[in-house]
């Protein structure tokens, strides 16, 4: 294991002896004082184990594919942004656009995530033990948000697939967006996610999928309706 | 884009000024990638022998000095007592004793060719300069300030010039101690202004910022609390905004209703800070801390 302190090094020398260190040793990482920074631990695409020891600022644990990072404090905005394949656990707060356009991997938030968390989603598994604010799953394609505590106004706003789930209350739908329910198996499995990330509650989750009527890949535009 | 911050502490009255000048240049700093335009600060509650304090930019239509003496003269025209005048470069810092009607006073000023007005306050002033936070306190020694509570910003301009008046934080002309630091843009800034001009009021830039001071202003004084005031923005103010204000006693912030201008939040018993980033928070306090994000169409008020 190789520790670094974050603050002995600029943003660009942290992430790139990250790297270094994850391309050579293949060690598992921990870095300290982080100290709300932002841009940092990005663009990893190995398996490895970073551990973060303080809360880290914009974009944190965004471009990754493969690792698995652990963060004890809070996150700023686009936590996970883009995430292809492996694990961000947070154990506090994020800011707004937690998992933007994130294609793969599991997320967890041990608190509350801001609004549009789940933005353009297009595969994976968002989990939030707390609530998540407006606009949650605004556009998204493909994956899964779970919130077990309340989502705020908007949610599921034109979204095309994917599902949200929601333990608590929901301010409104957006559009497009309608409530569905889950089938028994689909709740033992939630629940059991949630036992796993150490969360002891069972929630009864409501979904929330797209109706479907705002968008048309079935329909051809006139010229393409001639190349078939 | 543009940085703000703002720092109350509670009991600060009753236990001892603070540092606010300090930490709002320690957290405007750390957010300076957000703006590298122009900076600025409000510190309330200072304690001055006096009944005024007033913060005047002298224009470059006349040698500073000039336009500073024009100034103090002014304010002696008008019935006012300088107790200290403090002048650095073209910027003055004026305690007076004054019993009149301060908007009489604010006018006559304003009439003054040269000043430009950038507070009168009772115990707050606004200080505002081009260039970064650290760059200005070198000019002001913001950090030698003590108050009980402030609000800051850094600015990358979007909406109307680049000059040290176009500078946050904005005070409402002619109202004592009401001051906004805004981020964010404005879209039905020009039919409101007019409608407020219509109504009396004199605004002294063309930056929509400047609106949300008046607005609140002319709805404080109109008798509503400063939580009113916040809320009913929420509904008359069209665009994206993060904003925060600092009255004599008072700080909130207001956010839009697509949660669009980022801020988070920090509260114990004894403070509140809010700022853009949270990496402007750890400035202050070095500690990991429990913060969180306020959302889309709220707001929040202190006082101490």
């Amino acid at each position: 294991m190789v520790s670094l302190d974050a603050s002995e090094f600029t943003t660009r020398e942290l992430n790139k002896r990250i790297k270094e260190i994850v391309d050579d040793a293949g060690s598992d990482i921990v870095i300290s004082s982080p100290s709300a920074r932002h841009n940092l631990v990005v663009g990893i695409q190995k398996e490895c184990k970073i551990a973060i020891e303080g809360s880290v600022g914009y974009y944190a644990a965004s471009q990754l594919d493969g690792p698995e990072i652990s963060i004890e404090g809070n996150a700023g905005w686009a936590l996970g942004e883009n995430l292809m394949s492996g694990k961000i656990a947070l154990s506090r707060n994020a800011g707004a656009s937690v998992g933007a356009s994130m294609r793969g991997g599991e997320m967890f938030i041990g608190g509350n995530a801001g609004a549009r968390a789940g933005i353009s989603m297009k595969g994976g598994t968002l989990l939030v033990a707390g609530d998540s604010g407006f606009l949650t799953g605004f556009m998204m394609q493909k994956g899964r948000i779970i919130v077990c505590g309340d989502i705020g106004d908007a949610a599921g706003d034109s979204m095309y697939e994917g599902t949200i789930y929601v333990g608590g209350d929901v301010g409104t739908l957006g559009a497009d967006a309608k409530f569905d329910e889950p089938t028994e198996d689909e709740l033992i499995e939630l629940w059991a996610e949630l036992e796993a990330h150490g969360i002891n509650k069972r929630p009864k989750f409501r979904k929330i999928v797209s109706q479907k009527k705002l968008y048309h890949y079935d329909t051809l535009e006139r010229l393409e309706r001639t190349l078939i | 884009m543009c940085g703000i911050a703002g720092i109350m502490y509670k009991q600060s009255r009753d236990n001892g000024l603070a540092p606010i000048g300090e930490e709002l240049v320690k957290m405007l700093e750390t957010m300076v990638h957000r703006g590298h335009d122009s900076a600025g600060v409000t510190v309330s509650g200072e304690s001055i022998d006096a009944d005024l304090l007033i913060r005047i930019w002298a224009d470059e239509s006349a040698p500073a000095t000039e336009i500073i003496e024009r100034a103090k003269e002014a304010v002696v025209n008008n019935g006012g007592v300088i107790v200290t005048a403090d002048s650095r470069d073209s910027y003055l810092r004026v305690t007076a004793n004054y019993q009149g009607d301060v908007p009489r006073l604010a006018k006559a000023l304003l009439e003054t060719p040269g000043v430009v007005l950038h507070s009168i306050g009772e115990g707050s002033e606004v200080i505002k300069d081009v260039g970064t936070p650290v760059v200005m306190d070198g000019r002001h020694r913001i950090s030698d300030i003590s108050g009980t509570h402030g609000v800051g910003h850094v600015r990358m301009a979007t909406e109307s010039k680049i000059d040290i008046s176009h500078a946050h934080p904005f005070w409402a002309y002619p109202f004592t101690d009401i001051t906004v630091v805004h981020n964010g843009q404005l879209t039905n800034y020009h039919g409101m202004k007019r409608e407020y001009e219509s109504r009396g009021h004199h605004f002294q830039t063309q930056n929509d910022s400047e609106l949300i001071a008046v607005y609140l202003a002319d709805k404080l004084a109109e008798g509503a609390a400063l939580n009113e005031a916040l809320t009913h923005s929420l509904d008359d103010l069209d665009g994206t905004f993060t904003y925060l204000v600092s009255t004599s006693d008072g700080m909130g912030y207001a956010k839009d209703r697509w949660a669009a201008k980022p801020l988070v939040l920090m509260e114990t018993d004894s403070v509140v800070a809010l700022a853009s980033e949270e990496v402007a928070l750890r400035s202050v306090f070095t500690d990991e801390l429990d913060r969180t994000e306020p959302q889309e169409h709220e707001v929040m008020t202190w006082s101490v």
